[in-house]
């Protein structure tokens, strides 16, 4: 059965979940972008997107009480969200490969930003 | 009078025949007239609800005459019938164009639509002046089913799916007498699953348990998959019309979306599972799967930037290329954020059935669907006018952006307000005061629910005068113009992509 929600922990647990998405929205779309303008300063903001993510994915198992088999939940959405638009971009440029050259290969990825 | 009364189809018929245009064909034709019976019923819907925001603030207003829950019924019955008209009328529109051959059976086709449309008018009627009945046979024959949503009577039911299956007729019936095409096949088989699972509404079981189980498969299964597919097609032959993106890529992209949605939608129906009675493995499964349904939200806004980047934004139809790109995160921020937000039981316990779910279901009704719907309207007028220019400089170009600012910002606003009003209801109704009336009451009448009901108000009247400027624009965009439409070739796959300008009709 579940845990419900703590009091004090409503409005943390409602923005968690928001946050998830809207990071994982903001991820993907800094990762396309960057892929496509190669411009690799903007994976660094893909990237913190997806701490965010990760930082919500956490607090959001804590307040909402994922026990048990869901924290699978948890480690799904984690890893999910961070493979899940790597292999749509992958996608969006195998289905246009042939119209575009200007777009990089999935395989030629721009150069990490150093740290 | 009887004389008047038998003449009164033929006056329909005439008024409904002066929509033709030359420009089109015989399913556009018949498309324009779905079109204009949506925007009716769109306007309606927010008449409607605005009376219902306005008892919210004011709760004697109309009180005994046509009452909330009335005006609550036709608000909801209005925009899911006004969404199928825009859908039905889309897929008309482009059928002729998709099968390369003129629509069989189109003249039941037509048949089916004033039929349809007189259904329509007679059950709203009917809701407004009887309202209500004995709550035996005759009352869900003849006046409400008393089903949420699809409260529409018996007769009406059988009406809807005798003309489901004349449009599914005319749908598979062309396609079958001209060609085949990726699009034209998950429409078909979705149109099968869309007619097929509205008879789960159909039928009555005397454990409510049982009876909302079924009753969900029509809802949720309508709306989060065949909805979603239908949706799909649509969005892959205006992104081929406007911004001429080549068919092996939105066919492509319309097969994985389909994936996607019914990989995770389908058994996401168990989020509505968690308190009706069933047992307890649906809170894991519903859990689950809803957790997984914004994934394919999330990929249609990595598509949309890497056809935009790819295209530059070069399109056709300015408005119905602005419409689309409000459908994209209208969608994935009605349906997916605020989905989430509260699809988890963990924290649904709390807000099932406040208005946490009426702030979800504003925006993502409004961004999945109507978005979508009204960028068909403005594709559909540009060729009605004679493929006329729909691109920038456009005169009058102001009436457009400012409707569509109006509509989007004013649902927005009221999506914000409600989900003020459903945090405080979840707060204080639920977790403090444990879902007991003296807690019911009190959220009620809390200043925080209170004023959000005013901001609801205030963002409604927002949205309603957007759709006036929006039926005016409809009206009018494209009148006098004289340039010829900018025409976009598919890319070739070299990625040469030729422009020409068509002779304007």
């Amino acid at each position: 059965m579940i845990q419900p929600v703590e009091l004090q922990d409503f409005l943390l647990t409602f923005f968690a979940a928001a946050a998830i998405i809207l990071g994982g929205a903001s991820y993907a779309l800094c990762y396309a972008w960057a892929r496509l303008g190669r411009r690799p300063g903007l994976l660094r903001w893909a990237y913190a997107a997806y701490a965010v993510l990760a930082v919500s994915v956490w607090i959001l198992t804590a307040t909402a009480h994922l026990d048990g088999y869901w924290r699978t939940l948890a480690a799904a959405m984690l890893v999910g969200y961070f493979l899940a638009p790597r292999a749509i971009f992958r996608l969006c440029a195998d289905t246009h490969a042939a119209e575009d050259d200007a777009v990089p290969p999935p395989s030629h990825p721009p150069q990490e930003p150093s740290p | 009078m009887i004389r008047r009364a038998a003449a009164l189809p033929g006056q329909v018929a005439g008024a409904f025949a002066r929509l033709d245009s030359h420009h089109l064909n015989g399913g556009q034709q018949l498309a324009v007239k779905y079109f204009a019976v949506a925007m009716v019923l769109f306007l309606a819907q927010l008449l409607f609800g605005l009376l219902a925001a306005i008892q919210f603030v004011w709760p004697g207003f109309l009180f005994d005459l046509v009452d909330f829950s009335v005006n609550r019924m036709v608000h909801i019955n209005a925009m899911v019938v006004w969404m199928l008209y825009g859908f039905i009328g889309s897929v008309y529109w482009f059928l002729e164009d998709e099968s390369g051959t003129e629509i069989a059976g189109l003249k039941w086709g037509e048949t089916a639509f004033y039929v349809l449309t007189a259904a329509v008018t007679v059950v709203v009627l009917v809701y407004l002046l009887v309202q209500t009945g004995p709550g035996n046979d005759t009352t869900r024959w003849l006046i409400n089913e008393g089903r949420e949503y699809i409260e529409a009577p018996r007769w009406a039911d059988i009406g809807i799916v005798a003309v489901m299956l004349v449009f599914f007729y005319n749908v598979a019936g062309t396609f079958a007498k001209g060609r085949w095409s990726g699009i034209s096949g998950v429409l078909t088989l979705d149109l099968v699953a869309l007619a097929g699972l509205y008879m789960a509404g159909m039928f009555y079981a005397t454990n409510i348990t049982v009876d909302q189980y079924w009753w969900w498969w029509v809802i949720h299964l309508w709306v989060e998959a065949t909805w979603e597919v239908l949706v799909g097609c649509i969005m892959a032959w205006s992104l081929m019309k406007l911004l001429g993106a080549r068919r092996r890529i939105v066919q492509t992209w319309l097969y994985i979306e389909v994936a996607l949605m019914f990989g995770s939608g389908i058994l996401g129906l168990g989020h509505h599972y968690f308190w009706i009675g069933t047992p307890d493995y649906w809170l894991a499964i519903g859990g689950f799967f809803s957790a997984l349904e914004p994934i394919p939200l999330v990929a249609m806004v990595v598509h949309s930037i890497y056809d935009s980047g790819t295209h530059n934004f070069r399109s056709s139809n300015h408005p119905a290329l602005a419409w689309i790109i409000a459908h994209t995160f209208g969608n994935f921020l009605g349906a997916g954020v605020w989905g989430f937000m509260h699809t988890l039981p963990q924290i649904n316990l709390y807000t099932h059935g406040t208005q946490w779910s009426a702030s979800h279901g504003h925006l993502a009704f409004f961004g999945a669907y109507a978005t979508i719907n009204i960028a068909f309207f403005y594709l559909a007028v540009q060729q009605w006018r004679g493929n006329v220019w729909m691109g920038g400089n456009l005169a009058h170009g102001w009436r457009w952006k400012w409707a569509m600012g109006l509509l989007n910002f004013g649902v927005l606003g009221m999506t914000v307000a409600l989900l003020i009003a459903g945090y405080e209801q979840s707060f204080i109704e639920r977790a403090v005061e444990g879902s007991t009336w003296s807690g019911y009451f009190a959220a009620q009448t809390h200043p925080w629910f209170v004023q959000s009901m005013v901001w609801r108000l205030v963002f409604g009247l927002m949205t309603l005068a957007g759709a006036v400027l929006l039926t005016w624009d409809l009206l009018t965009i494209g009148a006098g113009e004289t340039r010829a439409a900018l025409v976009i070739e598919p890319e070739s796959p070299t990625g040469e992509t030729g422009t020409v300008a068509a002779p304007a009709a």
